[in-house]
């Protein structure tokens, strides 16, 4: 298949992909807290809804802002698929989040501020974890591409289990989930209210949740490159990954930015930064 | 070719002199923009000659030496340090200038001085002509800038109004000591251009003359002539080898021996004069000058002259301890002064440590010594001068309008000043924004340090992708203050009104080169940059980055992105649509309603990590770690070998 059909194929797949996982993981999280929990596809009928509804505009920046965090969000995984180099991935997917931060940041909200800060204090804790993740990977395989990575002989995981236990942490922070949640929440009680999305509604909150999916369906396809022997081998990994994150998020609470900052840190150069020396000292 | 050369030289210089005796601003504007005009074209004609072609060297016309000249012009520079040195009761800068000199004349009355071939005193290839492109264009750019600058600058400082002349005539000063610069091939007439252009920025930065800026002004003075002073001794080591004084000569490959202690000792003028750690207070010092001088400092001058005589240096470093110790005084510079950024508040200082770590990219390049990286190299320095140019400027500008440098006070920019905020915009995309100008190279710099073999190769993509993180923390702070937005009043509204045409001009004109060049990456890399990179190295992988058209796609659609924001956005009726407060009043002004009918304050600080990174300790430490390399380095040339 040509690249553009890849392009194309993330770019419908991906974010049906999110929705059913965020449906799952809310039938999972109510079903630990002894709930039923809503529908399967909830999620596609809560975005459906709020693209109904009226979207109160705090000011003129927050929705181009938005849309170029969804588009770009998407953008990324077109890219990643059709064999755009991955180092270049890191830094394009870094820009797609940041969009989300400067929307929130434009509303002069203190909540949403607040919200911003922190994500941007997160986008600091994960981003070197990607550069590295990226970079291993091509040193362990010689290959560029993602259909480079994939046809490579050698199994990456095994190589980089250093970069796939700092995966697990940083996946936390991706999904949004205790305790890293600290830019959002879900439970509009706690002290952040919701955070970033505070000053969001209706069709604008509906782009968030939809970048969200395409964000989900890239870390899957990112825990890929790590099975890359098979693809179903990296979705099932992806899937225990998955759970094994609705686990922590139920039984812990939210960290301050500064726990988040320096555990991210010291997990992705200790855990990383200690493979890929061991890979250059190994002389691979 | 010699005839232009000269003429690019010697024009500046005349334009100099006649504006230090031109006080009459209605007789300098002319002068400036006419010569700024003449500049340009000259460059521009400089480089048609040239043709984009290999390397060439030439004298001057007639096959004149400037011998005498050069070492009259050194004495003279010496005599006007010891004598502003003693005026202001320092010692050691004139004792260095002094030691310097001494050196020259022992050689010449020694007479170990070696010959000079009058057909390569210059030396002309595809870096040279970047350089002088950058000079000739984006230097002249900012000496139009000041023109409007100067005016309200010193409507708001009046103290230091009638010094005005030496400013203008201390920028074409300076551009004529860089164009010397880039096309020296004879290393002694290089330094007398170094030296010329430590000179320039050591009158620039003190031009207040407070108390604050005669002591950055002699700090940047000192770390400079520290400089040159290992530059005179690589002359002296240099003086009796069989190629003698011939730069291109010296770098047209891997070099050991006297050679490498040579390259060591230029290495280490490159990089005090690219503001390197030990070395990087006297740049950041530079901020309080006037934001032209910061601007001329930092994008196209200056630093760049560091960073250039390194890439020429890179060929022969190519391999070498000496050439790894460089690289890691560039990497470890870059990441630690991206730590002190992010808990940095004055914006001209966030722009400056960008400039520090920026450098510290190209030096990183140009220690490892592959033609991959070179590409690296020179990519930065066109993006970094255009983008940074252009930062300072609008920073400078913004300056003269709300009175403050502080990122905080930048908030709803986008509401007061509008088209300087999608001036601005442009200029931090060019700087940072993901798929852009100096991310490219972070990507190509961290694809070549992968094939870097061993501990080291680790050490720097460890350190790329922690610094390359760091960048977007501090861009996007300033960026969350600069989009952010709020009603504003119709007096407020009519501030940016009041900015000349001059800095509309200019600002405008960098941020479509911005733009153009981006656009054009893969033409430069295939056309200039990538032809250069390969002819520099005799051997080593011929490798280049590859842009796809993908990838092209994307840069152009970041960098247009958020400058396109803020035109749509500003074209908008903003209506206080209030936002989420919990239940409790509040207004734009951010006054909240607080317990039993009281009311508080809120103000919204951006995070400057406080308690987890301590700016000022990463300084020192960076400062220890960078010197102790940079000894090692000077060590390892001289001994080692």
């Amino acid at each position: 298949m040509s690249p553009v059909v890849y392009a194309i194929l993330f770019l419908v797949v991906a974010p049906i992909f999110g929705g059913f996982l965020a449906g799952v993981d809310r039938i999972v999280s109510a079903r630990m807290q002894g709930r039923v929990g809503p529908p399967l596809l909830q999620p596609f009928y809560d975005v459906g809804k709020l693209l109904q509804k009226q979207a109160r505009q705090v000011n003129p920046v927050v929705e181009p802002l938005l849309l170029g965090h969804v588009g770009f969000m998407a953008v990324t995984g077109a890219l990643l698929l059709s064999g755009t180099d991955l180092i270049f991935i890191a830094f394009v997917f870094a820009l797609a989040a940041l969009l989300l931060v400067l929307a929130a940041g434009s509303v002069n909200s203190p909540y949403s501020f607040a919200g911003a800060e922190r994500e941007l204090v997160v986008l600091l804790a994960s981003e070197p974890f990607f550069i590295l993740m990226m970079a291993s990977v091509c040193k362990v395989t010689g290959a560029s591409t993602y259909a480079g990575v994939l046809a490579s002989p050698q199994l990456v995981a095994v190589q980089l289990p250093g970069v796939l236990l700092a995966f697990l942490l940083v996946a936390t922070i991706k999904l949004r989930k205790s305790p890293f949640d600290i830019s959002i929440s879900h439970h509009p009680h706690q002290e952040l209210v919701s955070g970033l999305t505070t000053d969001m509604s209706g069709r604008l909150l509906a782009y968030v949740e939809v970048a969200h999916w395409y964000e989900s369906a890239l870390l899957c396809a990112f825990m890929v490159l790590l099975f890359n022997w098979s693809i179903p081998l990296g979705l099932l990994c992806f899937a225990i990954a998955y759970a094994l994150e609705v686990l922590v998020d139920n039984s812990t609470s939210r960290a301050k930015w500064q726990l988040v900052l320096r555990s991210t840190w010291a997990a992705t150069l200790l855990f990383s930064g200690g493979n890929v020396l061991a890979l250059f000292l190994l002389g691979r | 070719m010699g005839a232009l050369v000269a003429f690019l030289i010697a024009f500046p210089l005349l334009v100099g002199a006649v504006l230090l005796v031109v006080t009459r601003p209605s007789v300098r504007n002319p002068i400036v923009l006419v010569a700024s005009a003449v500049i340009a074209v000259a460059a521009i004609a400089t480089v048609v000659t040239f043709g984009n072609g290999d390397a060439i060297f030439f004298g001057l016309p007639g096959g004149v030496v400037p011998g005498y000249l050069l070492l009259a012009a050194e004495i003279a520079m010496t005599a006007f340090i010891v004598v502003v040195g003693l005026q202001h009761g320092r010692v050691l800068a004139p004792a260095m200038a002094l030691a310097q000199l001494t050196i020259a004349l022992f050689l010449e009355i020694t007479g170990r001085m070696p010959e000079v071939d009058p057909q390569r005193l210059f030396w002309f290839d595809r870096l040279s002509m970047v350089m002088v492109l950058i000079i000739g264009l984006i230097g002249t750019l900012i000496c139009v800038n000041a023109v409007g600058y100067m005016r309200d600058y010193h409507r708001a400082s009046p103290m230091t109004k009638g010094r005005r002349n030496v400013f203008f005539s201390l920028l074409f000063v300076f551009l004529a000591g860089m164009f010397g610069l880039v096309v020296s091939n004879d290393l002694p007439m290089m330094l007398v251009f170094w030296e010329i252009t430590t000179l320039c920025s050591f009158l620039l930065i003190g031009y207040t003359r407070t108390e604050e800026t005669i002591g950055y002004a002699f700090k940047a003075l000192n770390m400079n002539l520290l400089g040159g002073l290992g530059f005179g001794l690589a002359i002296a080591l240099l003086a009796n080898q069989p190629n003698g004084l011939d730069l291109a000569k010296l770098t047209a490959g891997p070099v050991s021996g006297t050679l490498l202690a040579a390259v060591a000792l230029l290495a280490f003028a490159g990089i005090t004069k690219s503001a390197q750690m030990p070395f990087s207070s006297w740049l950041i010092g530079a901020m309080y000058a006037p934001s032209p001088t910061s601007a001329l400092l930092h994008s196209s001058t200056m630093v760049k002259a560091g960073v250039f005589l390194l890439l020429r240096l890179s060929p022969a470093m190519s391999g070498s301890t000496v050439g790894y110790l460089v690289t890691f005084v560039g990497l470890v510079t870059f990441l630690m002064v991206s730590l002190v950024a992010v808990t940095e508040q004055n914006t001209k200082k966030v722009l400056a440590y960008s400039t520090i770590g920026s450098l510290g990219l190209i030096v990183g390049c140009a220690g490892i010594g592959t033609p991959e990286l070179a590409w690296v190299g020179v990519m930065i320095i066109i993006f970094h001068a255009l983008a940074k140019g252009l930062m300072f400027l609008v920073v400078g500008t913004i300056e003269n309008r709300l009175y403050t440098k502080d990122m905080e006070n930048f908030d709803t920019l986008i509401s007061r000043l509008p088209r300087v905020s999608v001036l601005a915009l442009a200029g931090i995309a060019g700087m940072f924004i993901a798929p852009f100008g100096i991310v490219v190279a972070k990507w190509a710099a961290i694809k070549a340090f992968l094939l870097v073999p061993g501990g080291q190769g680790a050490a720097m993509i460890v350190i790329m992708a922690f610094g390359s993180s760091l960048t977007l923390f501090y861009w996007g702070k300033l960026l969350i203050k600069v989009l952010s937005m709020r009603s504003v009043s119709d007096y407020e509204r009519s501030i940016e009104s009041r900015i000349s045409r001059y800095e509309w001009l200019t600002e405008g004109a960098l941020a479509a080169g911005v733009i153009a060049v981006t656009a054009s990456i893969g033409l430069i890399s295939d056309k200039v940059v990538g032809p250069y990179a390969l002819s520099a190295f005799a051997s080593g992988p011929r490798t280049l980055p590859v842009i796809d058209p993908a990838m092209l796609v994307v840069m152009l659609a970041a960098v247009l992105f958020l400058p396109l924001v803020a035109v749509w956005a500003s074209r908008r009726r903003y209506d206080e649509a209030d936002f989420y407060t919990s239940g409790r009043s509040a207004n734009s002004g951010h006054v909240m309603g607080a317990a039993l009918g009281s009311s508080r304050s809120v103000s919204l600080r951006n995070y400057y990590l406080d308690g987890v990174i301590n700016g000022a300790l990463m300084f020192r430490v960076g400062t220890l770690a960078c010197g102790g390399i940079l000894a090692a380095m000077v060590v390892t040339g001289m001994v080692v070998r």
